[in-house]
């Protein structure tokens, strides 16, 4: 029956939770830079062009550094995502000037090609910006271009393509539940911040308004007359505030469920008692919005052959496995058959939309019914076992 | 005796009793002045809304039913405060009306309340009922639980379901004073856990001397 308490705020940046993966893309990019630069001085003198590989090593320091600016400077978020794909189409590049500078002895006696491990980057970022799909098609783009550029596929190449394709699945998937986690957060500050502000606001109309409405109300039922007429006004706008007050439990919480039992108080009238246990009934809010829909079905019946001030009980019970809500009134009970009867007319009557709409959640509708017995239905839905205990 | 933190609703509750021959022995403002009054007048029945301002109803009813085990808690409260009443009903209280109630049902109430009959609404029969469910859905190796017998399972889900008492002895073939005895005790046996619950944590906590 308790909400796993939000995560605080400072955990995670709610308005910018990917900050700590692209201070790493960065950081990664750098270090990687200079262990390029020393492989790349240590093989200098053998390469095929050493002019050539001096200026894809200076384009490389200046990629880098407009990578540091575009990834962690301010007013440039926006433009992150394209800057990923830049990143990707120069590391390729990078990658692909390989066969003009290094020999093919070189890359026999396995030293890596142009940009090699800092060429990964573009991963990393791709996968941060568009998640697993970008972490998984940037690691093909990278590992294509590896491929050409030293046109070979040995056993080296397999894995640098098997780690490539790994780190794009890994990062992407972080991207995701950092951005997942951000939004739970996100709404579940909110919906406090609206619960506090409703709960300011009731104990405010409750010392005042409320009491001045429920006075007013009855004192007039006692008066008389046309003073009774004001006072069952005054009686049901007092029964209207109320409701407004209360129904902000009646929300869908971040986990994407909703108390059944403050849903279904939401119908409750000066003829209309609802009841329910003190405790929230959690279930995934479609449920409890089809089961409301099919409640008010049953409720507008009663009020349209009934009659308008008839008056109906709704009961909501959690039994093992299930949940029975009962709707019930004290008319003069639906004529054996004419419910089939108005079915095989083809009027789409109420009980068959309340039955496929039941039907739909995997429940069952019955109908008790008779003269002098007024009318209950009984809506009954299976709940699995494991998510009941989750909302005790 | 009327509890009520509102003025203009406590007078008129007071006034409208007294017009129908019940003599209103005190008020009082909140849970504080409550537990200090009740003993000093010693009321048949306490009236008693659970939104004090600053202070809980719920407390005042168990500090009142601890001192004056005669007296009888009859919550005259909101709609739309479920949480509350249930506490109020497991600390002793007996009955429970809306404050949308006529003048009538009221006097009535608290005439049935006087007499140690619990006024029962469906509302109040679904809070119980659905404590009593959540309490047999706890894990086995607790303590012991209070559980509902099949007859006054059935008796609670019609009372839950609008049917009077005088309807229930039809349905079920009894007559309606065994309808509220068995109604009666489904109340009796969560107060009676409440209290051992109260009692166990007292001494876990070592306060039982207090």
């Amino acid at each position: 029956m308790f909400r796993a308490a939000p995560v605080p705020a400072t955990l995670i940046d709610v308005e910018r939770p990917l900050e700590p993966l692209w201070r790493g893309v960065v950081v990664y990019r750098v270090l990687t830079l200079v262990t390029v630069l020393g492989v790349a001085a240590f093989h200098m003198t053998d390469y095929a062009s050493p002019w050539g590989a001096g200026l894809v090593l200076a384009v490389m320091t200046v990629w880098t550094a407009v990578l540091a600016r575009g990834y962690l400077g301010d007013g440039f978020e926006d433009r992150r995502g394209p800057l990923a794909l830049a990143d990707l189409a120069v590391s390729a590049g990078i990658l692909l000037t390989t066969p003009l500078i290094v020999t093919d002895a070189q890359l026999d006696a396995s030293v890596p090609g142009m940009g090699s491990i800092w060429t990964s980057g573009a991963v990393l970022a791709c996968a941060v910006a568009y998640r697993i799909p970008g972490g998984v098609v940037a690691a093909a783009v990278i590992s294509a271009a590896l491929v050409l550029a030293k046109s070979r596929a040995t056993l080296t190449e397999l894995n640098d393509i098997q780690i490539l394709v790994l780190a794009g699945l890994t990062v992407g998937y972080a991207s995701l539940v950092l951005r997942r986690a951000a939004e739970r957060v996100r709404r579940a500050v909110a919906e406090e911040a609206a619960a506090a502000e409703r709960e300011r606001l009731a104990r405010a109309v409750h010392d005042g308004v409320l009491q001045v409405l429920a006075h007013v109300g009855r004192r007039g039922a006692e008066l008389g007359g046309a003073a009774a007429e004001l006072g069952a006004l005054a009686g049901e706008q007092e029964v209207a505030l109320r409701t407004l007050l209360t129904s902000g439990n009646a929300q869908v919480d971040a986990a994407g469920r909703r108390d059944l039992a403050a849903t279904l108080r939401a119908s409750a009238s000066g003829r209309v008692t609802v009841s329910a246990p003190a405790h929230p009934v959690e279930l995934p809010a479609a449920t409890v919005g089809e089961l409301d829909a099919v409640v008010r079905a049953a409720l507008a019946n009663v009020e349209r052959h009934v009659g308008a001030e008839a008056p109906a009980w709704v009961l909501v019970e959690e039994l093992d496995g299930a949940i029975e809500i009962s709707v019930r009134d004290d008319g003069p009970g639906i004529p054996a058959g004419r419910l089939a009867e108005a079915e095989e007319q083809g009027r789409l009557g109420v009980a068959q939309s309340m039955r496929g709409r039941v039907a739909g959640l995997g429940g069952t509708l019955d109908l008790d019914t008779g003269p002098g017995r007024g009318t209950e239905w009984t809506i009954r839905i299976p709940t699995r076992a494991d998510e009941r205990r989750e909302s005790v | 005796m009327v509890v009520d933190d509102h003025p203009i609703w406590r007078e008129g509750v007071a006034r409208d009793l007294g017009e129908r021959g019940l003599e209103v022995v005190a008020t009082a403002p909140d849970a504080g002045a409550a537990v200090r009054i009740a003993p000093a007048v010693r009321p048949q029945v306490v009236l008693m809304d659970l939104n004090l301002g600053e202070t809980s109803g719920v407390d005042a009813i168990a500090g009142i039913v601890g001192k004056l085990p005669d007296t009888r808690v009859l919550v005259l409260s909101a709609s739309g405060e479920h949480a509350d009443v249930l506490e109020a009903l497991k600390a002793g209280a007996t009955g429970y009306l809306v404050k949308s109630a006529s003048a009538e049902e009221l006097v009535d109430a608290v005439h049935r309340t006087a007499r140690g009959v619990p006024v029962f609404t469906p509302g109040l029969a679904g809070l119980v009922l659905g404590e009593y469910r959540r309490l047999a859905q706890r894990p086995a190796g607790e303590p012991a639980v209070p559980a509902l017998t099949e007859r006054e399972t059935e008796v609670l889900r019609q009372v839950a379901k609008g049917l009077t008492a005088k309807q229930i002895g039809e349905r079920l073939v009894v007559s309606h004073r065994t309808v509220e005895s068995h109604v009666q005790n489904t109340l009796r046996k969560l107060q009676l856990h409440n209290r051992s619950q109260l009692v166990r944590y007292a001494l876990e906590q070592g306060l039982a001397d207090d």
